[in-house]
């Protein structure tokens, strides 16, 4: 039997986030621009971007590999943002989706490397190797963090997690986790592929990294991708840390909380190299979620 | 153009051309590509006193995702290659904007045996601004006259290329010799 109130959820939650998704794009452009002493451009532009994008006469392939990757990273990103309860909508739910969810975010990224490493750009491929470097470097903080989590609320399902902290407080609240929170939202900056961390796409260093190939569609396409996956990371880390939310006013206040955040700390400081990134990820944020899963077997 | 990719041209659809001539206009990302005394006026353009990102424009060092192709000084033959390059890479609907006596006729290089003359020979120019170096209100009065042409479709350099390739073809290939590309990428093979 076809599920069709399921379905039509679905597509409005796909739209929803995607819209908002540009606008948390453009609201990082502005707030860039403003710290910069720049008026920056109108909130909506992401969405004329892609527009644009998509009304190219061109489109270049280099096989189907190249087409696919883009595709697959859209995939990915809208299944994470299934996963994930928005508000009081949670489409589809299992035991362990904590742990579906935080993998499903990181799939985005090897479809783009995929579809950047059949290119044959020497510049991909060298965006490629530091990407996938970043990834294997952030794993180790971005686990340890979500072990805390883990241990400390005692489920791995996202929607026990909010109706706990609904009872006892946000994570923050709790000091073990105030840690976690610390060390979760170092490894955002590495997802979001934001400043300390943008080894990845490294404009103006390596040309635009996996990217330097895609353009009209593919870029559109890429485009729509990072927008979902904005919303469905920011979305994810409200969820963990800063209790969920009951409506989607409130949660779209904590998404642009937890935004600004990484907007801050981005437009401050200047890139690591890949060399410097991994041995940071490997120190700092390591050390300090080892700290914070000891404190949570204490307790 | 090479054997490794497949290149399709998309179908017009006449009724969203008016957004898509919109969008367009209001999103020109510009290839980083600085040639000549134009490449110091070209950040300023982008800082926090003319900003260009009021217009949507961002600089993008990849030319697959560029639009505007801003020529900002002389061309010389060498640097002429790289732009053609740049230029048949970056997808169609592309302008070009000179800025500079230099790219129009050679400006105070008139007399240089390594200046192009006459850039429009070689690649379609759109809009070009004259001075020698054009203050920023000049190069931002300049952009908006390539916004007014792309909104009435008058900015068509792409399809001038498209149609008169043969003739700018044979203008290259006076100025380089033929079979320059395989040459210029073979030229360092005996070197390594
Ligand atoms: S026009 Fe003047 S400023 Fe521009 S490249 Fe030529 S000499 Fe330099």
């Amino acid at each position: 039997m076809f599920d069709w109130k399921l379905a039509l959820e679905a597509i409005g939650m796909i739209i929803y986030a995607t819209f908002m998704g540009f606008i948390f794009m453009g609201i990082e452009r502005k707030a860039m621009a403003r710290i910069q002493r720049r008026v920056g451009p109108p909130i909506y532009q992401p969405l004329i971007d892609t527009l644009k994008l998509l009304g190219k006469k061109e489109s270049i392939s280099h096989g189907f590999i190249y087409d696919f990757g883009p595709v697959f990273a859209l995939g990915a990103s809208i299944a994470a943002l299934l996963f994930i309860p928005i508000a009081n909508f949670q489409l589809f739910s299992s035991n362990a989706d904590l742990i579906v969810v935080a993998y499903l975010l990181e799939v985005p990224m090897l479809g783009i490397m995929l579809g950047a490493m059949s290119s044959g750009n020497p510049y991909s491929a060298v965006g490629v190797q530091r990407g996938l470097l970043t990834m294997v470097a952030m794993q180790l903080p971005y686990g340890l963090a979500l072990i805390a989590l883990i241990q400390h609320w005692g489920t791995f399902k996202l929607s026990n997690i909010v109706a706990l902290q609904q009872i006892h407080g946000w994570s923050i609240t709790v000091p073990a986790l105030f840690l976690a929170f610390i060390v979760f939202d170092i490894v955002f900056q590495a997802m979001l592929g934001l400043e300390p961390f943008d080894v990845i796409a490294a404009p103006a260093e390596i040309s635009m990294g996996p990217m330097v190939e895609y353009g009209g569609k593919h870029a559109a396409l890429l485009f729509t991708q990072h927008a979902v996956q904005l919303f469905a990371e920011t979305a994810f880390f409200a969820v963990l840390f800063l209790g969920g939310a009951s409506n989607l006013l409130e949660l779209l206040v904590k998404q642009i909380a937890v935004l600004f955040i990484a907007i801050f700390v981005a437009s401050i400081y200047p890139r690591f190299t890949i060399d410097q990134a991994a041995k940071f990820f490997w120190k700092w944020p390591t050390i300090l979620g080892i700290i914070a899963v000891i404190l949570t077997m204490g307790w | 153009m090479g054997e490794d990719f497949i290149s399709y041209e998309l179908k017009e659809f006449k009724l969203f051309e008016p957004l898509f001539r919109w969008a367009r206009k209001k999103s020109l990302w510009i290839v980083a590509f600085c040639t000549g005394c134009g490449g110091i006026e070209m950040p300023p353009l982008f800082n926090a006193r003319y900003d260009l990102e009021r217009f949507g424009m961002m600089p993008n060092p990849a030319p697959r995702m560029a639009d505007l192709f801003l020529i900002t000084g002389y061309v010389t033959p060498k640097t002429l290659k790289r732009i053609i390059i740049t230029y048949e890479m970056m997808p169609d609907p592309k302008y070009i904007l000179a800025h500079g006596s230099c790219p129009i006729n050679g400006g105070v290089y008139w007399d240089s045996y390594n200046v192009v003359k006459q850039l429009d020979k070689y690649i379609p120019i759109d809009v070009a601004i004259a001075g020698c170096m054009p203050r920023p209100e000049a190069v931002m009065d300049g952009i908006q006259e390539i916004m007014r042409k792309i909104e009435s479709g008058e900015a068509d350099g792409w399809k001038r290329y498209r149609e008169n390739y043969e003739w700018y073809r044979k203008n290259q290939d006076e100025l380089f010799g033929e079979g320059w590309r395989e040459k210029d990428a073979k030229r360092w093979l005996a070197w390594l």
